[in-house]
């Protein structure tokens, strides 16, 4: 699934990342108590975080990465 | 509840932008599929975090919230004990504080972060529930002394307060109270709060639910 270009690689694994921070983060709305709010304050964050600073890292690297299908 | 479907119906629009990256990341070789992706995986995900910790913040202040932990259990009992002397029980039941958000009302700061110290000291509450050793329920006590400021905020001004026999009988009592120099709960006027040791003995109000 993952893409053989390195650069659109990363994308998707910063997207997969965000999704997964998504996902927990519906989990943890349709919960009630304290371990939902935790889960929410720990991992939901945490994956957000990391989804987004490394679609932030993508942009700012890209330029060293070119792309198969740019031109030279 | 319509806020929280309305999150939930917007998170469900950013996964579904999301996955478009997953499935199709060559889409950002265009110039409108860079801006997109800036959108989708940047700004979108702020704004999730940020409405998802607002609703889970908020959520986290309802009495049913504080009550989910067994070890609160007599405590939320205690609401509904059928004294009016018994301070919380007599303001919970009398929607002095919100049914809705009783513990919280009382227990939160009113100072600037009153909040956020009160959520602080309820990841302590969790922290010490999990892993540490928590303690019987008659034993808990407040980690410091219990404010008047924090009553303060509602009666103040209020003519039942302001007015009331016994607050204003000596003409010293009324600065000290303001002053938090005579506590309200522990200086022998309002000292039952959360009589959770006697609890067996006591009669209680089914009604309000």
């Amino acid at each position: 699934m993952l893409s053989a270009n390195p650069l659109e690689r990363r994308l998707q694994t910063a997207a997969i990342i965000l999704l997964l921070g998504l996902l927990v983060e519906v989990v943890c709305l349709l919960g009630k108590g304290p371990i939902a709010f935790m889960m929410f304050a720990g991992l939901c964050v945490l994956l957000f975080v990391a989804g987004i600073l490394l679609y932030l890292h993508l942009l700012v690297t890209a330029g060293s990465h070119p792309r198969e299908t740019d031109q030279p | 509840m319509d806020s929280l479907v309305f999150l939930l119906a917007f998170i469900g629009l950013c996964i579904a932008l999301v996955c478009v990256f997953v499935f199709r990341p060559g889409i950002t070789a265009t110039r409108g599929g860079k801006i997109m992706a800036f959108l989708v995986l940047f700004i979108l995900p702020i704004l999730c975090l940020g409405a998802g910790f607002s609703a889970k913040l908020e959520a986290s202040k309802s009495t049913g919230f504080c009550l989910s932990c067994h070890i609160m259990e007599p405590h939320g009992k205690s609401l509904r004990v059928d004294d009016p002397m018994h301070l919380a029980a007599a303001h919970f039941q009398n929607h002095r504080v919100p049914p809705d958000e009783a513990c919280y009302t009382c227990h939160t700061n009113y100072a600037m972060f009153g909040g956020l110290k009160a959520k602080l000291g309820g990841l302590r509450h969790i922290y010490v529930y999990y892993l540490g050793e928590p303690p019987r329920p008659e034993d808990i006590k407040l980690y410091e002394p219990y404010n008047n400021r924090e009553c303060l905020h509602c009666h103040a001004g209020a003519r039942s307060f302001e007015q009331g026999v016994v607050h204003t009988s000596d003409p010293a009592l009324m600065a000290a109270i303001k002053s938090n120099q005579t506590s309200c709960v522990s200086s022998g006027c309002h000292q039952t709060v959360h009589d959770v040791a006697t609890l067996k003995d006591q009669k209680f109000w089914d009604g309000g639910k």
